[in-house]
């Protein structure tokens, strides 16, 4: 009997910090992301390392914590910053997802909106010797807008003639991948590095190497503009009409219809602002986290974006703390696995299945209501 | 001509039995797009078991070929019951959970692939290597100009996935479990009343289309790319979800889909070869495919339907 009680009473107190609903959009998320890292630390432990060590390393890699030794002109604080910079396209992409997914649309294209934006700016102004002043805002208004036609065709194509976004963006991303190459191929290929050439540093939107105080950092400015970003879709979703119309067409369409909302150009307002995130995720990866285009691949961002913007609960602030614990795995494996010996992998290993056990926080929000209502029923009965 | 029609079958058929697979899954009402990852580690599970047989016996690796295939098709069925799980039994969201697997296919696979290469064979190698399966001529019927190009070089998989088709298409549309399957995907809540598990019918299908998926994903690992690599995660997956969506979730229009693929693209590369274009127009011909798909599309696609239940959660409760 008291041993049974004792077992209640363990379930009650394990439950107990994510029973709150106010919490739970934050308190879910952390709770699968601790047990992850739990799952991962049993397989670092099976393959015969030090799961805490590695960890340790993880962080230290990502900038987050020092280092025991840097090389000339680095330092923690320069590893944050590449840290933020290989963030910040996955905050883009991530945002691209999240709106999509508001509007009840599921865009698989991102990779490929990335991939035309960010190579339409780069042979316009990449290679064009403009001044840094013109040439950085062009940048972004370009991927801008060719993501947001890219992404507004796959939403006219749905509205049109009922053809679904899926297909659509897949068949966009194949076509992207290999027209894209075939011009790179052709015309802008570097026989050296078997990539496109470099673009000018004018146009990169992340300041490489600058010196201050003896340190050499890169200085992502897309980074500003991610974040600003993100609070402006937050603000647009949550007060403004347009925002309401959408996440109203997401939540049911023919309510939607019933209502007078126009369901068709919403699908289409939905996708190009989408595409247009996606298109700033392009620039800001192939103009500033890389400053040159690999023919023939589609950067896996993408994908991974897909499930960032899962874990951020499709929300923009979400998204970003979202990106963050993401790149801060992704940055860190390198120096995790020179330091700790495990291969480098495992850190997609982790992220893969922080998302699987995020993927449950519905399952989990669910149980833990129903072992709050048996626990009220039981003390009812008691007294 | 002979070689268009021989490349595009073998390319097709594995494409047609991953589509078969996703349209087991989204008939019973389970949205899958989580194909890319069944086949993919289908083919890893499949290429691993050939590689270490081959290394303990001492065999040929060429000899294996239907060992790999079983075990494929047997780890391709394990690693879908997560799909399952999650998107039965815990409610998760079914395009999320597609997702996630596809991601964790691909970062487990590659992981245990040189972690498992340099373990047994001491070498960091990020693939396994396989070969090209054998093929046979059926001599006499393949002197017939153009048909006989069917019978020509034919990989016995593709025999194989006929005939898993067939069985496939009768089970489907000719069986109990199939008609129930089917309406678990229409209208669940009719099956539940008329004392069937919608669950355990759900089930079954996300199984199914693991099963169907693994053994499509090493036909490709056995032609095309010819040894297991994180390279498996071309698409086919996808490829097949548009094919399927293409062919209105029906298995004969989404054969010929399949077929149209594997013709277009294997008369792109044809084209481009026979041109003598130099290699970077290949890209260019390369999105014959998918040009045609979309063009089709915007013809086809009005009448297009999802299954009714399709993505949706089956609650009992609900009306």
């Amino acid at each position: 009997m008291s041993k049974d009680k004792k077992k209640k009473s363990l379930r009650y107190s394990l439950i107990r910090p994510i029973s709150n609903e106010k919490w739970q959009p934050i308190s879910i998320p952390f709770v699968s992301i601790i047990i992850s890292f739990i799952a991962a630390a049993i397989v670092i432990l099976l393959i015969g390392k030090n799961p805490l060590q590695a960890f340790y390393n993880l962080f230290q890699g990502a900038g987050i914590l020092p280092k025991p030794s840097y090389a000339g002109y680095k330092s923690m604080l320069t590893d944050f910053l590449s840290l933020l910079n290989a963030m910040t396209p996955l905050v883009f992409a991530s945002l691209a997802v999240a709106v999509a997914f508001r509007a009840g649309l599921f865009n698989i294209g991102v990779s490929g909106q990335m991939l035309v934006s960010g190579f339409l700016a780069t042979i316009i102004v990449g290679y064009s010797g403009l001044d840094a002043i013109i040439a950085k805002p062009l940048v972004l208004l370009i991927g801008m807008v060719a993501g947001g036609l890219m992404g507004g065709l796959v939403g006219w194509l749905k509205y049109k003639f009922n053809i679904n976004e899926v297909v659509t963006t897949i068949m966009l991303n194949y076509i992207a991948q290999y027209v894209i190459s075939f011009f790179i191929q052709m015309y802008y290929i570097d026989p050296v590095s078997r990539q496109s050439k470099y673009i000018s540093e004018a146009a990169r939107l992340t300041l490489v190497n600058v010196e201050i105080a003896n340190l050499k950092m890169d200085i992502p400015l897309g980074f500003i503009l991610a974040i600003i970003t993100a609070i402006l879709i937050k603000f647009v979703m949550d007060k403004t009409v347009v925002g309401f119309e959408i996440k109203a067409v997401g939540n049911n369409r023919n309510a939607a219809k019933y209502a007078g909302i126009k369901v068709g150009r919403n699908t289409v307002l939905a996708m190009v602002i989408s595409g247009g995130l996606a298109g700033l995720a392009g620039v800001t990866y192939y103009l500033g986290y890389f400053s040159s285009i690999q023919p023939k691949v589609l950067s896996s961002i993408g994908f991974d974006s897909i499930a960032v913007s899962l874990l951020g609960n499709s929300h923009p602030i979400g998204v970003i703390f979202s990106s963050f614990l993401v790149s801060i795995i992704d940055q860190g494996s390198t120096y995790m696995s020179s330091q700790a010996g495990i291969r480098q992998e495992i850190s997609s290993v982790i992220i893969g299945l922080i998302l699987l056990f995020s993927a449950c926080g519905a399952y989990l929000k669910h149980k833990v209501s129903r072992l709050k209502e048996k626990e009220v029923d039981q003390k009812e009965s008691e007294s | 001509m002979d070689t268009i029609i021989i490349d595009g079958l073998s390319f097709a058929l594995p494409l047609f039995i991953i589509a078969i697979g996703g349209i087991y899954s989204e008939k019973s009402g389970i949205t899958n797009l989580a194909l890319e990852g069944f086949q993919g580690f289908g083919a890893f599970i499949g290429a691993m078991s050939a590689v270490l047989i081959a290394n303990a016996f001492g065999t040929d690796i060429q000899n294996l070929f239907y060992v790999a295939l079983l075990f494929a098709m047997i780890g391709g069925m394990g690693f879908s019951i997560i799909h399952a799980v999650l998107s039965i039994k815990f409610k998760a969201d079914q395009v999320i959970s597609g997702v996630v697997i596809n991601i964790l296919a691909l970062a487990l696979t590659t992981f245990l692939t040189t972690q498992i290469n340099a373990l047994v064979f001491g070498a960091a190698s990020d693939k396994f290597r396989l070969g090209v399966s054998e093929r046979f001529t059926i001599e006499g019927v393949a002197n017939i100009p153009v048909i006989g190009a069917v019978f020509t070089n034919v990989y016995p998989f593709e025999v194989i996935i006929i005939v898993i088709a067939f069985f496939a298409w009768y089970l489907l549309y000719k069986t109990k479990f199939g008609m129930r399957l089917r309406a678990s995907g229409e209208n669940p809540h009719s099956v539940d009343a008329a004392g069937v598990n919608v669950s355990k019918i759900r089930f079954s299908a996300v199984l199914i289309s693991g099963l169907l998926s693994g053994l499509g994903g090493m036909c490709f690992a056995y032609s095309i790319s010819a040894n297991f690599s994180s390279n498996i995660y071309m698409g086919y997956g996808f490829l097949a979800i548009a094919a399927l969506i293409f062919g209105n979730w029906r298995i004969l229009p989404t054969l010929a889909a399949c077929l149209l693929f594997g013709f277009a693209k294997s008369g792109g590369a044809f084209i481009a070869q026979s041109m003598a274009l130099p290699s970077s127009f290949t890209d260019l011909f390369m999105i014959l495919p998918y040009v045609l798909t979309l063009l089709l599309l915007i013809f086809f696609s009005k009448s297009n339907r999802a299954p009714r239940a399709l993505g949706e959660i089956y609650d009992k409760g609900k009306r």
